[in-house]
């Protein structure tokens, strides 16, 4: 069941209804209601994988009793490892098993050893990255004495498995989802209005802009070959737009679905396209997950304490984990690779914490010392993107060379029917309203919202995508 | 609480009005184009005379030569569509009858297109707009399971069908930009392709009855209009050429001529031939069936 399907929108409001005027009397009725819906709108996918989350949701709650009633630190250090063991040992299995497999075959193969790698034959179950890191940051935090576990299992298994979350984030943090959880929730019009605002927002980023690009972009990707260097920087910037939209779409439908139960959930995206260096840009862009590497993994390392060269490798790390998080497959960790080779100047000199506020522009030196800082910003974390989304890194290398030899910068017709340049204005007009609304977290409400509700129930008709399907592409992580 | 309904049922209606808007915008964008494909110049014309009008998929598109039969006297137009199917040419012969067209002969192509009874989507969606005005339209669709949703749900036509009568395609039509489909009264010709020629597989194929066939049969014979049904070329390469003999034992009216050209020179893939190779093969075509009207 995806968020801008049939099924989804009639789920929600029967979901809503039940809520609200069911179960709106107790915090347990309503974390019932919620469980029983999440775990419905699991099942749509592989009914058979929700077993894998209940038995995950167990493991966690348990260990985590297990550490609090520990009295000496190697039992504590043995649940620990034991629960960090297991989960990691499923997401190991279903995502990376059969790349290290081949990999390691292929490495044998080099050496003229010829085997034959055992496969798993496995689909990944949809989520998992997300649950797993979910209940990961839980068990840490309670390791470390950070909160106390949770006695009650059905909070926690509503913490765990909350639909609008589950299957591509955002990874939630005990503190600040539990405590929400544990207490009824009352009707809040506003939060409720901002909800259906932010709804209609993600949908017009999705169904508008990232499926729109992702009919250019995969054109042009799986031509590369015969693409002229236009149509080539095009489909990068397309495909920018595309995962851009596709997830900060997905995380605004997510928050905005949230909000209509009274319940808020972690920003996720604030402009990242508006960075002024990659640091900005990794403090912007999926902002769960690089906080989840900033306090579980780079600051366990030593973080920014020790040697200039103990920093850099803590970074490098992060980088490179967080691509291979992505996906079982070389690219991605290139990717990670080329933006900790973006970082590194700025960590050398410093400046990784130059552009933390906000700024406007002017018309002044500084405005387009600013700017020109974007664009340079925009357009590499484009360049990454290329590896991103390549099958291979070969085919990532040949894209990049076409792009910068073949200099060809004229109209090109694609096999889809389109000429390379007609997405332009669509995506120039996007890029100007989300500028104008950078403040906020969604651009309709306030003065006008609505003429701007229109505006976008409008787009959402004349130039959403809906012949042409397509998921999320963060529902594959 | 009934604050948040009322806000809902503020959207709701703004988006039925907004729906609204859009599908008569949309609507009266299309009932004014007439030059962006062969169904939308179709639909926007009346009282046209021919003497042969050519029918079919991508294989009458690509295969017939209406220039070659006006040199010899006759009225022609190329109404193939790529991708169509029977399904879509019934159709066509419908809306032409509606619109009031006199023709005297139609050569229709049944070769590959008989081997199913299922439709283009894409080239269903090109009727889409004109639903609501042509009972022709409604009639044919009736049946088909999203029919209801079509007709009265206001903009999901287009929604449904985003990628061939979406706001491209209207924009464009908006802008009154031509296509290339009907240059050459409709013939669009193939250049070949350098490379081996790629043998078509047709070993999953084998002819059925068909529905749309028959109906355009029995539309033929209520209006008088002589119905050339035959075979089109292809590459002698091609797998299971015996798929041709068998239509014959289906419905034997049909003629073969799928061995009308041979050589591979004449061919631009193998399901599809050149222009060198549409010229001969329309030659061969007019000399089996027609006479010269005037004198070259």
């Amino acid at each position: 069941m995806f968020f801008n399907s049939l099924h989804f929108a009639i789920f929600l409001p029967i979901v809503f209804i039940l809520y609200w005027f069911v179960g709106h009397k107790s915090k347990i009725n309503q974390n019932y209601i919620l469980i029983v819906a999440s775990y419905y709108f699991y099942s749509c996918w592989d009914w058979r994988f929700l077993f894998l989350l209940i038995f995950s949701t167990l493991l966690d709650f348990s260990c985590a009793i297990k550490i609090e009633q520990s009295n000496t630190p190697a039992a504590r250090k043995l649940w620990l490892w034991l629960c960090l063991t297991v989960n990691v040992g499923f997401l190991g299995v279903f995502k990376y098993y059969n790349f290290f497999a081949e990999s390691f075959t292929a490495l044998l193969g080099s050496m003229g050893l010829h085997t034959n790698p055992l496969l798993l034959d496995v689909i990944l179950p949809v989520g998992i990255s997300f649950y797993t890191f979910h209940g990961l940051s839980y068990i840490i935090d309670i390791y470390y004495g950070r909160i106390k576990s949770e006695k009650n299992f059905v909070d926690y298994s509503l913490f765990v498995c909350y639909f609008p979350l589950l299957v591509a984030g955002p990874i939630e943090r005990a503190t600040h989802l539990l405590p929400q959880v544990k207490k009824r929730r009352k009707f809040n019009f506003n939060k409720a209005k901002e909800g259906i605002y932010q709804i209609i927002w993600g949908l017009v980023k999705k169904v508008v802009i990232a499926d729109s690009c992702a009919n250019y972009a995969n054109d042009i990707f799986d031509h590369y070959n015969v693409m002229n260097s236009y149509s080539l920087l095009l489909g990068a910037v397309y495909f920018a737009f595309q995962i851009y939209g596709d997830f900060s779409g997905y995380s605004d439908i997510a928050l905005g679905t949230s909000k209509l139960f009274g319940i808020d959930l972690l920003r996720n995206f604030n402009y990242p396209y508006f960075s002024r260096d990659i640091a900005e840009f990794w403090r912007k862009w999926h902002i769960s997950l690089t906080t989840w590497f900033r306090d579980y993994l780079y600051i366990p390392l030593g973080g920014s304490k020790g040697s200039k060269a103990s920093i850099v490798r803590n970074t490098f790390i992060i980088f490179l984990v967080s691509g291979f998080w992505h996906g079982a497959n070389w690219t991605y960790i290139a990717w990670g690779l080329i933006n900790a080779l973006y970082f590194l100047p700025l960590l050398l000199l410093n400046r990784n914490r130059n552009h933390v506020g906000d700024f406007t522009l002017g018309f002044n030196l500084k405005s387009l010392q600013t700017l020109f800082n974007i664009l340079t910003t925009f357009a590499i974390t484009c360049l990454a993107w290329i590896f991103f989304r390549s099958k291979t890194i070969t085919d990532a290398l040949e894209y990049c060379k076409r792009m910068f030899t073949n200099g060809e910068f004229t109209q090109q017709y694609f096999t889809i029917g389109r000429y390379n340049y007609e997405l332009i204005m669509l995506v120039v007009l996007f890029a100007i309203v989300e500028w104008n609304s950078r403040t906020k977290i969604e651009p309709i409400s306030g003065k006008y919202s609505w003429l701007k509700l229109s505006l976008c129930l409008a787009a959402l008709l004349a130039l959403g995508v809906f012949s042409d399907y397509k998921e999320f592409i963060y529902f594959q992580f | 609480m009934k604050q948040f309904i009322l806000f809902l049922l503020k959207i709701a209606a703004v988006l039925v009005l907004t729906m609204i808007l859009l599908d008569v915008a949309y609507t009266a964008v299309y009932l004014q184009s007439n030059r962006r494909s062969k169904i939308d110049y179709l639909y926007n014309s009346k009282n046209q005379n021919y003497d042969v009008v050519f029918l079919g998929s991508s294989r009458v598109n690509n295969h017939f030569v209406p220039k070659l039969f006006k040199e010899q006297g006759y009225k022609t137009f190329n109404f193939g569509i790529t991708r169509s199917r029977l399904e879509e040419s019934a159709l066509m012969l419908k809306l032409m009858v509606e619109r009031n067209y006199k023709i005297k002969n139609l050569i229709l192509q049944v070769d590959l297109n008989i081997n199913t009874n299922d439709h283009s989507e894409d080239i269903r969606s090109l009727f889409m707009p004109y639903l609501h005005q042509s009972e022709i339209i409604r009639a044919h669709y009736k049946d088909i399971p999203e029919y209801h949703e079509l007709l009265y749900v206001p903009f999901y036509r287009y929604m449904h069908y985003d990628a061939r009568v979406g706001f491209r395609e209207m924009f464009l039509s908006l802008l009154h930009k031509k296509t290339n489909v009907l240059d050459n009264d409709g013939f669009y010709p193939l250049q070949s392709i350098e490379g081996k020629m790629v043998p078509a597989d047709l070993s999953k194929y084998y002819p059925k009855r068909n529905v749309a066939y028959e109906e355009i049969r029995a539309i033929c014979k209520k209006q008088h209009i002589n119905l050339i049904a035959l075979t089109t070329p292809m590459c002698m390469s091609t797998i299971n050429r015996d798929y041709f003999k068998h239509i014959r034992e289906v419905y034997p009216e049909i003629y073969n001529f799928e061995n009308a050209v041979t050589e591979d020179k004449y061919f631009a893939t193998c399901g599809h031939m050149n222009q060198a190779g549409a010229e001969f093969f329309t030659k061969v075509v007019f000399n089996a069936f027609f006479k010269p009207k005037t004198k070259s």
